[in-house]
């Protein structure tokens, strides 16, 4: 338990010790929310501002996760030492967690500044977008610890990661945009749950691989 | 996979099969069905072909798990290819469904959900194609591509099941279309069909063993 809070703390240190991973991306998050402003114009429509919303998150947060085990290749020699696969991949999985629900919630608030909120079941879209988020981050986990494997991090990791990724992304958006459309709860807790099951498997499937895939 | 490489009599029940379907498949009488025509043979060549992906795929993860278990790089070139015939069946698949289509539904492309999941599952395996050829060491190559088959394989399955739950299929037997079992009353289709999937299937694996074999021969070259 000490060595996973370490290792969280550790990677809290790595992102903002230097702080400018951190400012890209969120100046990333910022820029292409402005340039949808500019180049919408007007109030745009409750679906597409739906499509907008998740294609930002996606990339703002595949480029928020993919350099997280790239940029500690060199650090990994002392892992296999002192901790547990199961201990690093737990660490990774609740710092992308975080770090994932940070770039929600400062997507939204620009969103709202910006784009305008549309949605009239806050609550609802909110647990959605909980949900969803979730997904996203413990799939790009396990897939960019193998992408930094590779010599090309950063395009393994969108070719790697948009296969896997569809199941989680189809669901959140149906759900996303059929609560913008005005559905309750009823409406979409039946894809509500196969997401949740599809994360439980991502999960699982995690812990089961990453022993075999973390040592070089 | 080590069985197929050393008996040689399978080989002869895929020809017999084979040889049997596309004359039989050509020749034979078929129902005939509005929209359909003759266009209904295509199912002895469409179909077929992702009974062979699902059985190749289905092989390779197997074999991915073999080498995760054993380390044995000789499970890697198995699993190496049948991913590699598995791709083959699927873009011929892909490729006749899509003039089936274009005659039937009116277009190659129509947003189907077995299409897309097709589309979907194809993705996956060119993904692991660039994620072997992007690692250069033999172990690390194995491992980390078992381990992405196996992850990528397990999120497909469900994926086959959400897809057809936000959008209705064309494919006969979903979203309220009737089965084939529907238009064929006498049977002449199955007569057929049966031996294709079997025979089509089998000459994939026939196509595995080779390139297996062959891959077995690098991995002793360079050892």
């Amino acid at each position: 338990m000490r060595t996973l809070i370490a290792l969280i703390h550790k990677d809290y240190l790595v992102d903002f010790r230097q702080k400018y991973p951190v400012a890209g991306i969120v100046l990333y998050i910022f820029a292409t929310i402005y340039i949808s402003y500019l180049a919408f114009n007007t109030t745009i429509s409750p679906t597409t501002w739906n499509a907008l919303y998740w294609v930002i998150l996606l990339f703002a947060s595949i480029t928020g996760i993919s350099k997280s085990f790239s940029q500690e290749m060199d650090r990994t020699l002392y892992y296999y030492f002192l901790c547990t696969p199961s201990v690093v991949l737990g660490a990774k999985l609740i710092y992308h967690l975080i770090y994932q629900y940070f770039l929600v919630l400062l997507s939204v608030i620009l969103f709202w500044v910006f784009l305008g909120f549309p949605v009239e079941n806050v609550s609802l879209f909110l647990v959605n977008l909980f949900i969803g988020s979730t997904g996203i981050a413990v799939g790009f986990t396990m897939i960019s610890s193998l992408s930094s494997k590779t010599g090309n991090p950063s395009t393994m990791m969108a070719i790697l990661g948009f296969p896997v990724i569809i199941p989680v992304l189809l669901l959140s958006v149906t759900n996303s945009r059929q609560v913008l459309l005005g559905a309750s709860w009823v409406d979409i807790s039946g894809n509500a749950i196969a997401l949740m099951s599809v994360i439980v498997i991502i999960i699982a499937l995690s812990f089961i691989l990453f022993p075999y895939s973390w040592r070089d | 996979m080590n069985y197929l490489i050393r008996t040689n009599w399978w080989k002869w029940v895929v020809m017999i099969l084979l040889v049997y379907t596309i004359v039989a498949g050509l020749v034979m009488a078929v129902p005939r069905l509005p929209i359909l025509n003759e266009t209904i043979r295509n199912l002895h060549f469409h179909v077929p072909m992702w009974f062979g992906m699902i059985f190749l795929f289905g092989g390779s993860v197997f074999h991915a798990i073999r080498y995760l278990g054993t380390k044995n790089l000789k499970y890697d070139a198995y699993s190496k290819a049948l991913m590699d015939t598995g791709l083959l069946y699927g873009v011929l698949g892909i490729t006749t469904g899509m003039l089936w289509a274009s005659f039937t539904w009116g277009e190659p492309w129509s947003n189907d959900p077995k299409q897309n999941a097709s589309a979907v599952a194809l993705l996956i395996y060119f993904a692991l194609m660039v994620l072997r050829g992007s690692l250069n060491d033999d172990q690390q190559r194995a491992r980390i591509a078992a381990v992405y088959n196996i992850f990528a394989f397990a999120v497909l399955v469900p994926l086959l099941f959400i897809l057809p739950r936000l959008t209705d299929s064309l494919h006969p037997g979903n979203g309220g279309n009737p089965g084939f079992n529907a238009y064929d009353l006498d049977n002449n289709l199955r007569l057929v069909f049966y031996p294709a999937v079997i025979g089509w299937t089998m000459l994939g694996f026939w196509i595995a063993t080779l390139k297996s074999r062959y891959l077995l021969l690098e991995i002793k070259r360079d050892a």
